[in-house]
Formats: C-alpha cells, structure tokens, sequence
C-alpha cells in the first residue's frame, strides 16, 4: 500500500501552475527525497498532501484518505515540519510542548520530554532565542511526540550548518528506527539523501521528472565517454539523460537498460548528486527524459 | 485548544484589562465625589414637580463642577474601537507569522482552530465592554438624574451600545487582518474605520433611526415636559401664523427662558426631538446596527481565512 | 565490535556494509558469537537509512554468515565459513585462469578484462534494474 499517491495533481495560484500533471506512488515504511531546485513545486506538493491547500486539480490520497476532507481522521496521523519550522517565537520551550499535548490528543509526552533532555534544551528558555537548528528540533520534537504514521518536511535542513543537519537527520532516522513511519523530505541540497533516504522524487518546473528507489537510481545510471559520436545508438537501448560533447568525445549519462555492450564506450559509477544535476538539466543538452 | 487561544491572547488581555484599570482610576474617585455632593446638596429633591428652594442655583453649581468631566468621558468613546482592534491582534499576528499552519497542521480541525480563536477575541471584547458600561454608568448616575440621558455624550456611554461599538471594532479588524495578514497596519486602518463609523452614526444616523417628534407651545411659556432630558435636535420660534423666524441666540436656551422670548413678534416655540422614553428603542437599533455589523465582519475574517489557503 | 564506514562511490550503501561483514569476518576481526551493532546504533553513527542497515543485515543472514535473534540482536552465526575452503578455491583459480587465456585470445587487454570482470561482479545492479 502506499502510503501518498497522487494522480495528475495540480496546483494552480492564478495563472501560474505550481504543480502539474503529478502522478506518483510514495511507499508505506519508506524514506522518500523530494528534490528539485527553488520553486520546482516540492512545498506545493507537500502543502497538498498535509492538506494545508485544496487542488486545482487531479487527486492525492494520504494513508487511504483524501486530506482536507479527512482532516479529523486524517490529521492526528500525519506530522508536519513546514519550512523554516515556525513556532512561537514567544513561548517557551515548555509551552510548546504543552500546545503539542494540547492539539494532539496521540501526543506522547514521553517521547517529548525525551528529545529535549537529550538535546539539552531548556524547558523554560523562549523559542525566539533558540538557534536555527535547535528551533527545527522542537519542531521535528512536536511532530515526533505526535507519534504519526507519517511525517513530513519541508526544506528541513536547507538553513542548518552542517553539524546541526546531521544531528537532525540523526533524530529522524533513529525516530523512524524506533517507530514505523513513512518519512517525506523535501530538499534542495542533495549530499547526505542518499544515505538518508530510500526513495527518490525528483521535482522540476512543476513536473515529477523521476520517482524511483534511490538503489535503482543509482544502480542503473553510468556515465558513458568515448570517441565522439551520436548517442542515437544508445539511446536505442537505454534511456540518454543528458549528453555532451567536445571535439573529440562525447560523454552520455545515462539510464541502462541492461549492460552496455559497446566496447568503445568507457563506463563509470556515479552517485546520486551528479544524477540528479543531470535531470535537472545541469551540464549539457537533455536529450529526452525517462519518466 | 482554549488553552492556546488564552495564552497568544494574554498581552492583549492585559492590554485590555490595563485601559478599563486607567478608565476606572480616572473616573471612581470623581464619581464617588459627584455621588456624595449629590446626596449632600439633595439634589435629589430638585428633580420633581415640587422643588425645594435654591435649586437653581443648587443644580447650576452642580452641573458647574462636573459637566466638565464630560467631555474628558468623551475619549473613552475610543475605548471599545481599542478593545477590538487589541483583541483582533492574536489572530491578525498568527496569520502575519504563518503559525496558524502550525496549528493547522495538529491534530485539531481547522474549523475548530478558526471558531476557538474567534470565540475567544469575541467573548474578551464583550466582557472588557461590559466593565466598561458597568463604570461608565455607574459613574454618570447623579448626571443622568439631572440632565437624562438622551444627548450623545451621554447615550454613547450608557446602555448597550458599547456591546456593539465593541464588536464593530473587532470585527473590523478582524476583517481586515485576515484579509491583509499584517496586524499592525490592520489594527490602525481599522481603528480609524471604527472612528469614522462611530462619527458618522452619532452626527448623521442616529436621528434618523426612529422618525423625532415635534411639539408646539406658546412663546414666553415655559418647555413642555415632554423635552426635558429628551434629545432636542432643534429649537425654533415662529409668529403666531406659524411661520417660522429667526431662532433666539442660543444663550437665551439655558435656564431663564422666559426673559429671552420677550422678543416682538413671537407666536409659538417649536421643537424637534427624540423623547426620553425612546432611549432603549435607540439604544436597542444602534447596538444591533453595530453588533450585527461586527459579527457578521467576525464571521467573514473566519471564513476568509478557512477558504483562502 | 565492528565500526561501519561509508565511502562516497557508486556501490550501494547496504552492499557496502555487507562488504565490510563479510571482511571482518574473513579477517577474523569478528568471530562466531560477536554481535554486530543494533540498526539504531548503525543508525545513528552513520546517519544512514535504517531501511538500508535492515537489508544489510538480511542480506548477510541469508548468506548464512549472521544470524538475528529476535529481540536481542544479530550475531556472527557460529557455523560462519565466508571463506570457501582451499580445495574449492583451487578449483575457482584454475577455472579463472582458463577464462583469462579465453580473453586474452580475444583481443582483451588487462584492463578491458579488469573493466569486464569489474561490471560483471559489481552490479547485481545493472542487470537486477534492468
């Protein structure tokens, strides 16, 4: 079962899409990247799934319901962090938790207390005061304490150093260790997702570009170089992401479909950052893109 | 939920709680004051058919010591426009900070989040308006005893209407703080929305509520009872034929009538009024007027904010 | 105790852990009855998946060189023998260096045979995928 699917969702702001034609299947128990660069639709996308905008059209359907609808129901499952994780700058961290308590009737005032004692925090200093990345660790701390069968976040560590985005990738993955849960992150920054995450969606100009498990990716996608040639013939067989030349060579990324035979073409490994550059047309010319 | 409202409402409670504290030291020791130099010169027996000597003079020194508090009670006209314009901010704010999506994003329904929100503004701006009726007044007894309470200074201070006046100014600001999401700038233009409304219904709308009376009654006579603590919007002689004349200058209206009327010519005296015993009528159209106003701009602010996103 | 690491390269995440199992126990830095670090310690050393570490430690139980014991942890099964007998390895070697004379009649250089033998062993990828 999957945990999001959507067909040909859309999001319209006045004449502007921010997202269309997005179908896709994000599964039960999975940890799933949404990448793309600024503005390629992933907070709409999100906002669609936590229910906090409707669709302009197509559907999306979160743990079997539809959100907006479902809000009693669907709600109470579903943690959100939003992007730059606002709270209340002038409550403390101990009011935060007890609104968490509040609005949550699933809140698990354990789990909370827990975070925060290991992250040292102080029950009784302001939100406001508190630095970028211990402010998104309240946050992640009220939507963790909610013990929700999914949990989703915007742009989570796009503001944090690189200390604190390890510490809270740290808290996710051993929260989703403890407890099942299907996680959605989206990000613009690519380096640490492939550990982090199993799945892949790749969001650009609005569109869903790829959605696959992240293995596969980056099993199935070589970097081919050789004499300079026409990438017809490879793309015969396998699917040509981006191609470039120079005068004397011609270097293709692509996605094979099964080995590459032709000895005149030097294979190479390549992680997931320059595969996705490359759905993002970053290098050279996008020769057709897989879907 | 209410947990939540009370504690983003709590400057602004304070806030509100802070204003009625400065209105009633303003106004207790003063009203104290008039409340005993009331009993003390029996003013009380002026007020009949029958008077005691020296009321005239009793009630003039009276009126001499405190009318002038009057227009000091004037300013608190503003008060109820503060109460909603500060207890519309929680909301306005949220929306400015986007942590509405906080909330939204528990496990409460966004409906729920919208009506405790609301509810809460609402229910605060019609208790601070109540205490503020209860001082008003409490304090104005003794004046009202003598001049009624028909002229607008003193029917904006008494009655229900602040109950409206309140709602009206939250409701403004709701309004426009959803519709905006800036609090500050919100709250200003919607304080002055509140003043130019209240301005334009106590100089231009209020008398045409319910159509005024007239009366008729010889020159040289004294009033008709039928005037006395009524709302007089004019006052004007006419020949015995009925045509209308120039008025007498204004002085001539207060207290000593009949050395003024002795003027040539002057048939009858003709005035245009609301009775006394209409103050609840008016009191009852102007609350609704404003209240309705501000429940129906509360429930659009709700609305707005449901729907938009 | 054995301490995970990862190196930024094409081969998977989970694959690189079962890797470095099967190299300590070949080693002898891990022996029959050493437990292997819980998925929440792996987890949090290495900011990694807990999916992939689970399918690491599948991976290795299905190759018969752990075994998880519910509740407890997973351990160095006690019947752990990654490292193919001498005999069997003679036989390996001898059918290897005929594959090789194959190549080399071929036309295959070192390195082109290096580059087959690389892409055949590494990616139960490719071909998997396709």
């Amino acid at each position: 079962m999957s945990a999001i699917s959507t067909d040909a969702l859309g999001k319209r702001y006045g004449s502007n899409w921010a997202l269309r034609d997005c179908t896709l299947e994000i599964p039960t128990g999975s940890v799933t990247a949404l990448v793309g660069p600024n503005g390629a639709g992933k907070t709409t996308l999100l906002k669609l799934v936590v229910g906090l905008t409707r669709p302009s059209e197509g559907t999306v359907e979160v743990l079997g319901r539809t959100p907006r609808d479902d809000e009693r129901e669907l709600m109470p499952k579903v943690g959100f962090v939003a992007q730059d994780h606002p709270l209340h700058a002038g409550f403390t961290v101990a009011e935060m938790l007890k609104l968490g308590q509040r609005l949550n009737p699933s809140w698990n005032d354990d789990i909370a207390r827990r975070r925060i004692e290991r992250l040292r925090l102080p029950l009784d200093r302001k939100v406001g005061k508190l630095s970028g990345g211990q402010q998104s660790q309240v946050a992640l701390t009220l939507a963790l304490a909610k013990q929700p069968e999914l949990l989703l976040m915007d742009e989570p560590v796009a503001s944090l150093d690189p200390l604190a985005r390890r510490e809270f990738l740290n808290s996710v993955l051993e929260a989703v260790t403890e407890h099942e849960m299907t996680v959605v992150l989206s990000s613009h920054i690519v380096a640490d997702l492939e550990r982090v995450c199993d799945h892949l969606v790749i969001l650009s100009e609005s569109r869903p570009l790829l959605v696959a498990q992240i293995e596969d990716v980056v099993a199935s996608h070589r970097l081919l170089t050789g004499p300079l040639a026409d990438a017809a013939d490879v793309a015969r067989v396998h699917d040509v992401i981006r191609a470039s030349h120079t005068k004397r060579q011609t270097t293709l990324l692509v996605r094979a479909n099964g080995h590459v035979y032709d000895a005149k073409w030097e294979l190479h490994e390549v992680d997931l950052e320059e595969i996705v550059l490359a759905y993002l047309g970053y290098g050279a010319e996008v020769f057709e893109v897989a879907s | 939920m209410i947990w939540l409202g009370w504690r983003q409402q709590r400057t602004e409670t304070v806030i509100a709680a802070a204003i009625l504290a400065l209105v009633a030291v303003i106004l207790v020791p003063v009203g104290i004051e008039m409340a005993h130099a009331y009993t003390r010169d029996g003013l009380s027996h002026c007020l009949g058919a029958t008077q005691r000597p020296l009321c005239d003079e009793l009630v003039g020194n009276f009126q001499q010591r405190f009318d002038k508090y009057n227009s000091l009670v004037g300013w608190f006209n503003l008060v109820p426009g503060l109460f909603g314009v500060a207890l519309a901010g929680p909301f306005a704010l949220e929306l400015e900070r986007g942590t509405h999506r906080l909330a939204w994003t528990q496990s409460i329904t966004r409906r729920r989040w919208v009506a405790t929100k609301l509810g809460l503004a609402t229910g605060s701006t019609l208790v601070a308006s109540a205490v503020l009726i209860a001082i008003l007044v409490w304090w104005r007894q003794p004046l009202v005893k003598l001049d009624g309470r028909m002229d607008n200074g003193a029917f904006d201070a008494q009655g229900t209407v602040i109950l409206g006046y309140g709602l009206f100014a939250l409701g403004l600001a709701l309004a426009i703080g959803a519709l905006w999401r800036r609090a500050i700038p919100a709250a200003m233009v919607a304080f002055v929305g509140y003043f130019i409304a209240r301005i334009f219904v106590d100089t231009w709308l209020r008398q045409r509520f319910i159509t005024p009376k007239t009366v008729t009654w010889p020159a040289g006579k004294d009033q008709p009872a039928s005037l006395a603590r009524s709302w007089v919007f004019t006052e004007y002689p006419s020949n015995a034929a009925g045509t209308k004349m120039q008025p007498v200058p204004r002085a001539c209206f207060s207290g000593t009538h009949a050395k003024c009327i002795v003027r040539p010519g002057f048939g009858y005296m003709h005035a245009v009024f609301e009775p006394a015993s209409r103050f609840w009528a008016l009191q009852g159209i102007e609350t609704a007027a404003f209240g309705v106003t501000g429940i129906a701009l509360i429930a659009f602010a709700g609305w707005w904010t449901l729907h938009r996103e | 105790m054995i301490r995970f690491h990862l190196e930024r390269s094409g081969v998977p995440t989970y694959l690189q852990l079962v890797q470095q199992v099967r190299q300590a126990v070949r080693l002898g830095v891990l022996e029959p009855g050493d437990q292997l670090p819980t998925v929440k310690e792996v987890v949090g050393t290495l900011t990694i998946n807990p999916n992939t570490v689970l399918r690491a430690y599948k991976q290795l139980d299905l190759e018969g060189i752990v075994e998880g014991k519910r509740g407890v942890g997973t351990f160095v099964a006690t019947d752990a023998r990654p490292v193919p007998p001498d005999d069997d390895r003679k036989l390996l070697r001898t059918s290897l260096e005929r594959w090789l004379q194959r190549a080399r009649a071929a036309g295959l250089d070192d390195e082109e045979i290096a580059m087959l033998f690389d892409d055949t062993i590494r990616p139960p990828a490719i071909s998997r995928v396709a």
